[in-house]
């Protein structure tokens, strides 16, 4: 099973997304990073419900304040999952899981008030545990404070009294002491007994309130960083607007433009070339990113976006090189790509390659993006690649480019994203734009070396 | 005895011990009755674990903590679980010790508890705000064994020393450690002005010029200084070490600083691990040490006992003690026992 947790580790760019979550419990977070990739249209469908059902609270004052209590709910929400397993496993509770039970219940009885009051019974049914409250708080105090009350047993009350006028330096205190100890176990075995048929109720409501600290992260998140709900599509990824959220946030501070594309595929290979420093990787890195967000149920990082449900998201980046495994990049990338071969034989996959066998000799190198490419192209795969004339059956795309004015200002790596443009556009040149000495070049590297370059190249004479 | 009026000036007080054996519980106990006897609402917790029934370095029994009606205490859920007494449970702390969730309860009916507490100062800091804010005025922190840091004013506002026999069964050598001690805990503070512009450092080693402009040193901290290569005292001879201090930093100091009389700053006298010897030579060549707070001592008790059975005569020790020192010293076992818990 694909989760949260493994999917962090391979993705740094939605791990950033997950560490921006502002879960209100540890429970939640345990939730979070156990949950899998969603892949049933209606579970997903269920989930953006909640979610925008959550965002559209957060803009009216009076469902803001309920939502806001939810929150606090489930900051006091502790986990309580060992007591959970000790009341299924019918042991004897201590006085100290009691008070946890009593405190959950409480809670959950709070919360429940909240969702009735936002109508979203329905779809976030909370299990009712005025029950266990009520077995919890024989005074009717109404508070999540406890203790074996005095009226849970007439003798312990008769023990405790007599304690009460007595030296507690004494044998007397220590032998009724003894019998009060007694007693209150007596009182802690019962109750436990008839807490025993409410462990289902009490796991259940757990459960549910671990996700609804999910869905209030993420509407969070939603509304904060302007994500949309995807609308879901057999055939199609459309994005308008697609950005890469910590990328975009990085610009913003820095005070720079950023830039979000629109793309479309469709489910056949899409080869996309362009000039170094174009944004390709970022391209591709930003479509892994929104994919799974929306198939952990999350809203995305774009303006409009239509999407597939996929069995998984698979990137290669290709800077995998591991020295500890003993393998090389070429080797690295090459067990990675022939791993996603076979799986895509029979899962569906959303595949993005970013510049294959690009660490080998070209005229292989090239040839193993031919292969590759036949072999993916009825998927939903996106290749980036600086190789021309591939003559595949393929749909292709270019990034615009360097579109600035070379003799203005002097290009340094912090301003050249002034004059790109990262906007996608149809190509069916077969030949690849040469850009990466005009790039260099204005980056500021020595003339001789790029006059040298250019030579070598015959491009230029 | 006066000092009870003295702690009811402060929101919270720690209990600390110039050795293992010197009174702290027996202190704690008397306080925590006078304070019951005059009505004050107290919580009280511990650092660490302590409240043992035996004291595991010497096998003695341990006076448990008697606590009152009304009182709140944070103990960890294995020595809740074995309290003496009846309580409520008013919370249970998410995050867990070795012991277990810390648990905090009011006591409705009194008796014995062993304490066991946060591990941490910053987990204190925080029970100690909790608890003020549920209308607990006063938090009485239970120091453990050699831990200080509790008593540092960040921590706590007041403090109270316990000494005695434990420290040693000499009545002069008890003095002079005892004194020393006081020494630190009685050390001047530094002027406001200097004081806003140090209190927002948090690491290095900085030297203050005369304008009491603050220059950092490069040094990551005191314990790194080992080569010749900073010149401590480019900008006067005025340093504000932000973390511990030990003898090895004095007597750098006094080797680097020729004929000049420096001046040591300190966050508080908890960052300072030097002996006397060390203390004595760095003075004896003009050194000062200074602090940014100081702690406000509330009381020093003494024990006359030691776990090795040597017992002082109260009245000569404490008279002895109190001339040294110039405040009056208490022997807690004296005070009658509380008749009723």
């Amino acid at each position: 099973m694909i989760t949260v947790k493994e999917k962090i580790k391979e993705n740094t760019g939605f791990q950033y997304i997950v560490e921006n979550l502002q879960l209100m419990s540890s429970a939640g977070r345990r939730k979070l990073l156990a949950m899998p990739l969603l892949t049933s249209t209606e579970v997903i469908t269920t989930q953006y419900d909640c979610i925008e059902k959550f965002v559209t609270f957060m803009s009216s004052a009076e469902k803001k304040t309920l939502l806001v209590d939810l929150q606090h709910q489930l900051m006091r929400l502790h986990d309580i999952q060992g007591t959970l397993h000790n009341l299924s496993s019918h042991v004897v509770l201590d006085e100290i899981e009691l008070f946890e039970l009593k405190s959950f219940a409480f809670i959950c009885m709070a919360m429940r008030k909240d969702l009735a009051l936002l109508n979203m019974e329905q779809q976030l049914p909370m299990p009712d545990t005025q029950t266990v409250f009520q077995l919890l708080d024989p005074d009717k105090s109404g508070v999540v404070n406890f203790y074996i009350y005095d009226s849970y047993s007439e003798k312990l009350r008769e023990v405790r009294q007599q304690l009460k006028g007595c030296d507690s330096n004494s044998e007397t205190y220590a032998t009724l002491f003894a019998q009060q100890n007694e007693l209150q176990q007596q009182v802690i075995e019962k109750i436990s007994q008839q807490l025993w048929n409410q462990a289902t109720t009490l796991s259940d409501a757990f459960e549910q309130m671990t996700y609804i600290d999910l869905i209030q992260a993420m509407a969070v998140q939603a509304l904060e960083w302007n994500l949309c709900r995807p609308t879901l599509s057999d055939t199609v990824i459309e994005y308008r607007n697609l950005f890469n959220p910590r990328l975009k946030q990085h610009k913003e501070q820095l005070g720079l433009r950023y830039q979000a594309i629109d793309i479309h595929l469709n489910e056949e290979l899409c080869i996309v070339t362009g000039a170094n420093m174009a944004g390709k990787t970022v391209m591709l890195k930003s479509l892994s990113i929104a994919q799974l967000m929306a198939q952990f149920g999350m809203f995305v990082p774009a303006e409009r976006a239509i999407l597939p449900i996929v069995e998984d998201v698979v990137l290669c980046i290709g800077d995998e090189q591991n020295e500890m495994n003993g393998l090389s990049s070429f080797a690295s990338e090459i067990t990675q790509i022939n791993s996603l071969l076979q799986r895509s034989q029979n899962e569906r996959l959303l595949i993005l390659i970013d510049e294959p066998a690009r660490t080998t000799n070209p005229l292989e190198g090239k040839a193993i993006v031919q292969a590759l490419g036949t072999l993916l192209k009825d998927h939903f795969c996106v290749i980036t690649t600086h190789y021309s004339q591939l003559g595949l059956p393929r749909r292709k795309l270019r990034v615009k480019g360097f579109v600035g004015n070379d003799t203005a200002t002097p290009l340094t790596p912090e301003n050249i994203n002034q004059f790109m443009d990262y906007a996608l556009v149809e190509d069916n040149n077969e030949v690849v734009p040469h850009e990466a000495l005009r790039i260099a070049s204005l980056l500021g590297c020595d003339k001789e070396f790029i006059q040298l370059a250019e030579t070598f190249s015959g491009l230029k004479k | 005895m006066p000092f009870i009026e003295e702690i009811l000036k402060h929101r919270s007080l720690s209990i600390v011990g110039l050795e293992k054996n010197t009174g702290k519980t027996v202190c704690l106990n008397y306080v925590l009755g006078r304070l019951h006897e005059m009505g004050v609402r107290t919580a009280v917790t511990s650092i660490g674990v302590d409240g043992e029934q035996t004291d595991s370095v010497y096998a003695t029994a341990k006076p448990e903590i008697t606590v009152y009606e009304g009182m709140r205490f944070i103990t960890s859920e294995k020595h809740y679980l074995q309290r003496q007494l009846i309580s409520q449970i008013v919370s249970v702390d998410e995050q867990c010790t070795s012991l277990g969730h810390l648990v905090t309860a009011d006591v409705l009916s009194p008796g014995k508890v062993l304490l066991s507490g946060a591990a941490t100062t910053e987990k204190l800091k925080r029970q100690i705000a909790e608890c003020s804010a549920d209308g607990v005025p006063l938090t009485i922190i239970d120091g453990a064994l050699s831990r200080l840091s509790l008593a540092s004013p960040t921590v706590t506002d007041s403090m109270i020393l316990a000494t005695g026999a434990a420290v040693s069964p000499n009545l002069q050598q008890l003095i002079s450690k005892t004194k020393f001690f006081y020494k630190f805990i009685n050390l001047e503070e530094i002027d406001n002005q200097l004081l806003k512009t140090l209190e927002p450092l948090t690491s290095g080693l900085w030297a203050i010029d005369d304008e009491g402009v603050a220059h950092d040193l490069g040094v990551a901290s005191a314990f790194l200084l080992g080569s010749k290569d900073v010149n401590l005292f480019a900008y006067g001879n005025r340093l504000f070490a932000t973390g511990a201090v030990s003898d090895r930093l004095l007597k750098q100091l006094s080797a680097q600083s020729g004929e000049k009389c420096i001046t040591l700053i300190v966050r508080d006298f908890t960052k300072l691990f030097i002996t006397q010897e060390a203390y004595a030579t760095f003075v004896r060549k003009g050194g000062k040490i200074l602090v940014l707070r100081k702690s406000k001592l509330i009381a020093i008790c003494l024990n006359p006992t030691s776990p090795q059975g040597f017992l002082l005569d109260s009245e000569r020790a404490c008279g002895a003690l109190s001339e040294a020192l110039g405040i009056p010293v208490y022997d807690v076992m004296k005070v009658p026992k509380q008749t009723i818990l």
